[in-house]
């Protein structure tokens, strides 16, 4: 009896632990978020809009590869400890580049990150049950962010995979290029979106400053239509810019003032910030590295100063007498003192450094804490491409007031009346070189005009005679094609 | 007259007690005892007669007082196909391999103590309360732990109390040196060397190098940051067994000195074990063992110290420190070692607890029911300081603190039901079924600070500048159903069958459940009519197993999707970032692997000779590799995610052959060989070229090893040098290397030739090649007791054959590229035409990069050691009076002799071959004493 009643027991103790299976065996990972689940209000969902933002600050691209560019585009020279140091920039700006150069491995893989999170919030949040006003800033945002990561790959690699939607291990995971034709509709198409869904910059609170808004998709898309050559677009929207508030800042220096980021003139710059707490070399890492980058070595002039991106005689040449750029954007020999000491030539393989990042060591002693936000768009640019693009159109005339805007800032006295068509065209281009030096947009700028012609044409006239029309275009990165094997590669590479 | 065999726990099968060193035991046929021994099979026992898969039982008596810290590394070489790896550093764990390399994730054992899965480290059990170790080594056996089998599973049970009410103790000393030492310039050499360094590089010589021959020797920094080290042990137990009950318990003391500087091991265990029978039909009883130990693994870079340079003082003018000097040109780059590791303190306390209880019910005839419960505490509190010092290159600007809290719980529930009976005379069953749950907890919380206003104030609170902090936890669970037949008519013929299902926390809803199955048959052919009567061969039974084992060692969340959260700020206000990183893989699952083994057991001559022979091929499929990710998918292609699509397959033979040479009243001579037959070849890895395997962790781009299809795992892959260039001929007509006219910058005559392997014309990173296997064709270990009287004297050798190592310590000790100590070897250097065709230039930059990875380092690292020699006299009983049961004196020595060709300080290197640093394997003697009252 009693033996029956413990073999019962036992048994029904055996399976009795059978009972709490699937729940015993549910472990979630704590200290990450699991994506089953999140996000669920507008404050989650706006979390991963700013995880959106985030590759924008990372190496790969703003904080060092896009301005690079402007060495390849022949502006600067690489410069910094010599031998080997940013071997990888010299080669490109030499164009002898080879399919596994690591700057271009980081600028293929910086967008598509903010590519995913775009993705993402693009396709959940319109299910999300939050209020109208979030759920549009959101997606705005996604959007304009989606075409600005877009925008990058397309102008540098020409035809890339068009991903609109997140995929995991069971969806494709290799797609093949797409027309750039299919990747700037989808630019387009993005950014007219967020130009219906964002808010005005007024209406964000000095806490959200810096998010993308409607002036920043608007001079988005008219930057898009320049790249295209549609010109009367880039005209009707660059003056709906001109009632939305922007505003050139009396001084060009103060475009690059860490007391007054996210200015009048700025619709759109990337954040950074001081003491975030991340190691500086990894990717969360919240500061600037320019001033670290491009101080002049052994100077003591910043905390760092690595010696980067040292303007050529021949960039410096270019500054027209009377610009008051030149000593606020370059150290020359004799320019005035930074932070109290004296810039010396002998700082410099080329003799000049870059200025307009720097932050000084007095305020910022350490090499890993410098807050200056990058700019993407200022509103200088968009008067510019309102002048290059009325010439484009035939209507010169009207096209100088814009120029002229740029240059009083600079300084400069108006161009002259009556210029041709091709004439004005130069001083656009000229002002625009100029203006945005080494803000990442000179290369942009060579592969553009004349599909690519005015820009060898540059460079074979200061000695880069590499240079080919293989080369307006970076090769995809071996390592990809080795793991997509539907990845075709550019022509000559 | 000793008898050494296993001791058995509580058993169907008849006793044999030979009672602890009890010298007047009367002798029982040697045939019935062996047979009828009784070894620990998962989650039951079975007779050595009845096993029909693989299993080693090592012999603990031929094993015992050897001087070395813990039972895992008491057995090496004892098994067959089964290596251990062991690290000198004192408080370290071994590394266990069972049948070759099956896998690129995890490849430990299971290791089971007392019916609970460990985990923890071997050195939580006293050497001396072992019992018995079985190691499991076919899936017929192993398929029992399903999920967790696929590496083979290390049972040990420790001991239970044995009758009379013995009291044991067991202490020894011993010494351990280190041997094999490197030779390094001494100061003369140095300065000689260095000036030629300097000068063939177009570079200034150091001023203070004028007259080298007057410098004499310099500082010898290898001796003074190695010193031979004591270790020591004290071992009290008591066992005691009556009818109705057993119990066993002890303590011990364990105490080893590094023979690095300041490393140093301390170790307490209690161990308590108890069964009783309260009621007729119900047993309860618990294995509890608490651990406390002590590891101050300082702060020693070997790598440094031998590189350190002769010509600098270890103590400068005042009895500091001496720094090496502003000028690393002139004193080199390296922080003083001596001073490094004299002054930073770096220690990890543990405390660890496990242990079980269990009630047995006997519920019918021959079924019983077994509910156990386990607990494994594992607590380490890691502690780092290091005072501030100026004297480095690095220096530590201000003084440093950080710990560590780390926990880790374990908690299990067993339940069996156990059915063993006999019908008729001939048909015996025995069958279990049973469940098993199982999860962990880890958590750690951790901080540091630096800048504290003295020294003396050692705490967290008490540091002012960069407080870090960091915490994070992680857990999984298992849950098992498991069932075993075994069957056997008249003992000729056996069957057995078993079957478990698990399921696993770290695999997502859908691959969380998996089968694995076994069956294995044997046949006892001595057994049969023809045979029974055979004088010569009293058994001979032979066996065939298959079954499917899995791997779940992962990661704890490797199908999960997530976000990690990251920062971004809106005009210098900082907002939560969050972002996917890893590409989610909800498919993850178990490794599977299959194995098929097959072998024999025969015992001829009244057992005088024993040969168990298997032979098995392991594979491994669905193997985690990880995945290969495009960066357009917006997810990371560094951090991936592992996917279940790689094989490998082991094959092997392994034998043990016992012999009982001499069986006379006075003397006696056994000998044991063990050999190990394996190869491995990665079938796929879900890639066309290669996953990096072992590199250099300072350097991320030299990578020594690699893991590729159609080759052994862990293969060297590099350059393959041909010679070095005599003329600047001969340099010219080979294919270019480094391009350029000046013997500074470029490759020059003095330089190494390496082969143009494609023939290009040029020697880049096609040119590569494997250079080597550090998987060994063969291992063996022979071991020899002889007993005169009261005299034993074991000796055990050990060695391997065909593997080779790459000594990656030569890369640095013979660089001859920078401004740091070099080996002797390099007093062969070339230095002109016809000088060498084997050591290359001495030229500061090494332009031609002689030290890139390529066969120059890779030695075969074959060996024999006279790993154990042991030789003890056991006191005539009654020597002290009646109260001494025996007392045994012995002195052992361990790794006393390495016969090998390898130039390293020990070729016993990790299994992937690679030597960097490696803490060097000591050589020990001792003396100790075992006494039973």
């Amino acid at each position: 009896m009693k033996n029956i009643k413990i073999a019962l027991f036992s048994l029904f103790a055996l399976f009795a632990t059978s009972s709490c299976n699937d729940d015993f065996l549910d472990r979630t990972q704590p200290d990450t978020i699991n994506t089953g689940n999140y996000p669920k209000t507008a404050e989650e969902l706006a979390t991963i809009v700013n995880g959106a933002y985030q590759p924008l600050q990372r190496p790969k691209l703003y904080n060092m590869r896009m301005w690079t560019s402007d060495i390849f585009a022949g502006n600067s020279i690489v410069g910094a400890g010599g031998g080997d140091d940013g071997i990888e920039t010299t080669q490109l700006s030499n164009f002898v580049t080879s399919t596994d150069n690591q700057g271009v491995l980081d600028l293929w893989r910086g967008p598509w990150p903010g590519i995913l999170s775009a993705n993402i919030i693009i396709n959940t949040a319109p299910k999300l049950n939050i209020d109208e006003t979030s759920k549009n800033r959101s997606m705005g945002e996604a959007y304009f962010l989606r075409a600005h990561y877009y925008f990058i790959l397309v102008r540098f690699f020409g035809d890339v995979p068009l991903v609109t939607t997140p995929q995991d291990v069971n969806g494709d995971l290799y797609p093949a290029r797409a027309p750039k034709a299919d990747i700037y509709n989808l630019i387009v198409s993005d950014l007219e979106k967020a130009i219906q869904l964002l808010p005005t910059k007024q209406q964000y609170s000095d806490t959200e400053k810096g998010r993308a808004s409607k002036g920043a998709a608007i001079g988005a898309l008219a930057k898009v239509y320049l790249t295209l050559g549609n010109w009367q677009k880039v005209v009707d929207l660059t003056t709906q810019l001109e009632g939305m508030g922007y505003a050139l800042n009396p001084d060009y220096a103060d475009n690059f003032n860490v007391n007054k980021e996210n200015g009048v003139e700025s619709l759109f710059e990337v954040q950074y910030a001081s003491d975030g707490g991340y190691d500086f070399w990894s990717n969360e890492n919240q500061a600037s590295w320019a001033s670290t980058f491009m101080g002049p070595r052994g100077a003591n002039f910043v905390g760092g100063g690595w010696g980067w991106n040292q303007p050529t005689q021949e960039f410096v040449n270019s500054y027209e007498a009377g610009d008051n750029r030149k000593a606020k954007t370059i150290f020359y020999a004799g320019c005035p003192d930074y932070d109290g000491k004296e810039y010396k030539a002998s700082y410099s393989l080329t003799g000049y450094n870059v200025k307009k990042f720097l932050v000084p060591l007095s305020a910022f002693p350490s090499y890993d804490n410098s807050p200056l936000n990058f700019p993407i768009m200022r509103y200088s640019e968009v008067l510019l491409m309102k002048a290059e693009a009325l010439n484009e159109l035939g209507q010169t005339s009207l096209a100088a007031a814009p120029l002229n805007l740029v240059r009083a800032r600079a300084g400069l006295g108006n161009v002259s009346s009556g210029l041709s068509q091709v004439a004005f065209r130069e001083k656009v281009l000229h002002e625009r070189r100029m203006e945005l030096a080494f803000e990442g947009q000179r290369w942009f700028d060579l592969v553009r005009v004349n599909n690519g012609q005015y820009g060898l044409d540059f460079l074979h006239s200061i000695g880069r005679t590499n240079a080919t029309s293989k080369y307006l275009l970076l090769p995809i990165p071996q390592i990809e094609r080795d793991r997509n094997a539907n990845l075709t590669q550019n022509p000559g590479y | 007259m000793k008898s050494n065999y296993l001791r058995c726990t509580v058993a169907v099968a008849a006793l044999y007690f030979s009672g602890n060193f009890n010298a007047q035991e009367k002798e029982a046929p040697i045939k019935e005892q062996k047979i009828e021994e009784v070894v620990l099979i998962g989650y039951g026992k079975a007779k050595v007669k009845d096993l029909t898969g693989s299993v080693s039982v090592i012999n603990l008596n031929k094993a015992e007082n050897q001087p070395v810290a813990d039972i895992g590394q008491a057995i090496q070489g004892r098994a067959s196909g089964v290596t251990v790896v062991n690290s000198g550093e004192p408080g370290s764990n071994v590394t266990f391999r069972i049948r070759g390399t099956g896998t690129i994730a995890n490849n430990n054992p299971l290791i089971v103590v007392d019916g609970m899965p460990l985990n923890g480290g071997l050195n939580q059990i006293n050497m001396n309360d072992v019992e018995s170790i079985n190691i499991l080594k076919d899936a017929s056996s192993t398929a029992i732990y399903g999920s967790r089998g696929a590496n083979g599973v290390v049972m040990i049970s420790t001991k239970r109390g044995t009758k009379g009410g013995i009291l044991n103790f067991d202490t020894f000393t011993g010494m351990q040196s280190v041997t094999n030492m490197t030779t390094v310039l001494n100061a003369a050499q140095y300065a000689k060397f260095n000036n030629e360094l300097l000068s063939n590089a177009d570079m200034a010589t150091n001023p203070e190098f004028k007259n080298p021959d007057a410098l004499g020797i310099g500082t010898d920094w290898i001796k003074a940051l190695f010193k031979p080290a004591f270790m020591q042990s004290y071992s009290l137990s008591y066992g005691d067994r009556s009818e109705k009950s057993n119990l066993y318990v002890s303590a011990s003391y364990f105490n080893q000195k590094g023979v690095v500087l300041n490393t140093d091991y301390d170790r307490y265990i209690f161990q308590l074990n108890g069964d009783t029978k309260i009621k007729p039909f119900l047993k309860i009883g618990n294995s509890v063992k608490l651990q406390h130990d002590i590891k101050k693994s300082g702060s020693y870079d070997i790598k440094g110290t031998i590189s350190s340079l002769p010509t600098r003082a270890i103590y400068d003018e005042n009895g500091g420190w001496a720094g090496p000097g502003a000028n690393a040109m002139l004193y080199g780059a390296i922080d003083n070692p001596i001073g490094k590791a004299s002054i930073v303190e770096n220690s990890t306390k543990g405390y660890n607890i496990q242990g079980n209880i269990y009630a047995e019910v006997d519920l019918l005839d021959g079924l019983k029911f077994k509910s156990l419960g386990g607990v494994e505490a594992n607590l380490w509190y890691e502690r780092t300081w290091s005072p501030k010092f100026t004297w480095g290159i690095t220096s530590q600007k201000n003084s440093y603190l950080r710990e560590k809290s780390n926990r880790s719980i374990t908690l299990l529930w067993d339940n069996t039901l156990t059915y063993d009976k006999t019908f008729g005379e001939d048909h015996h069953v025995n069958a279990v079924v049973g469940s098993s749950a199982q999860t962990n907890q880890y958590n750690y919380l951790e901080a540091s600070v630096q800048k504290f206003p003295s020294e003396s104030t050692q705490q967290i609170d008490n540091g002012i500048l960069q407080p870090v902090q960091h915490g994070n936890m992680s857990e999984w669970a298992l849950m098992s159903y498991l069932g075993r037949v075994n069957y056997n008519y008249a003992n000729k013929y056996y069957i057995t069958a078993t079957i478990r299902r698990d399921g696993s926390s770290r695999f997502g809803r859908d691959n969380r459940w998996g089968w694995f199955p076994s069956a294995a048959l044997a046949w006892r052919i001595s057994n049969e009519n023809f045979m029974k009567d055979s004088k010569t061969i009293n058994n001979l039974k032979l066996r065939a197993g298959y079954g499917i084992t899995g791997n779940q060692e992962i990661g704890n969340y490797s199908f999960s999707s997530s976000y990690n959260t990251y920062l971004y700020n809106f005009n210098n206000t900082f907002v939560s970032a969050v972002l996917p990183t890893v590409l989610p893989n909800p498919n993850v699952k178990w490794e599977g692997q299959e194995m098929i083994n097959a072998g024999f057991d025969l015992d001829m001559f009244n057992n005088r000779i024993s040969l168990v022979v298997d032979g098995y091929i392991k594979n491994t499929k669905e193997m985690l590799v990880p995945m290969s990710v495009p960066v357009t998918s917006g997810y990371s292609d560094v951090y991936v995610p592992s996917i279940n699509a790689g094989r490998i397959q082991n094959k092997g033979i392994e034998a043990t052959l016992s012999t009982r040479n001499f069986v006379k009243e006075n003397f006696k001579w056994s000998t044991d060989l063990v050999f190990s037959y394996n190869k491995n070849n990665v079938e796929d890895i879900n890639t066309k070229t290669f996953l990096p395997g072992a590199g250099d962790g300072t350097n991320l781009n030299r990578m020594f090893g690699i893991i590729t299809a159609n080759y052994p795992v862990n293969v060297f892959y590099g350059y393959v040098t041909d010679g070095i260039f005599q003329n600047q001929a001969e340099v010219n007509a080979h294919a270019v290397q480094y391009a350029g006219s000046n013997p500074a910058t470029s490759t020059a005559p003095g330089d190494i030739r390496f082969k143009d392997l494609n023939n290009d014309g040029v020697i880049d990173d096609k040119d590569r090649t494997i250079i080597g296997n550090p998987n060994p064709k063969f291992t063996f270990s022979l071991n020899n007791t002889f007993t005169y009287k009261n005299w034993d004297l074991t000796v055990f050798l050990q060695g391997s054959y065909g593997n080779d190592i790459y000594n990656v310590n030569r890369m640095y000790t013979e660089s001859m590229s920078i401004i740091a100590n070099q080996s002797t070897a390099v007093l062969d250097r070339w230095t002109g035409e016809g000088t060498s065709n084997s050591m290359p230039r001495a030229i500061f930059g090494d332009p031609n990069q002689n030290t890139r990875v390529s066969d120059r380092f890779v030695e075969d690292g074959s060996y024999i050691k006279l790993k154990n020699i042991n030789l003890s006299y056991t006191l005539p009983k009654g020597v002290f009076g009646q109260n001494f049961n025996s007392v045994k004196i012995f002195t052992s020595a361990q790794n006393l002799v390495t016969w090998t060709k390898y130039s390293g300080f020990d070729p016993e290197v990790p299994v992937n071959g690679i030597d960097n640093g490696t803490y060097p394997v000591t050589r020990t003697v001792s003396f100790g004493l075992n006494v039973a009252f």
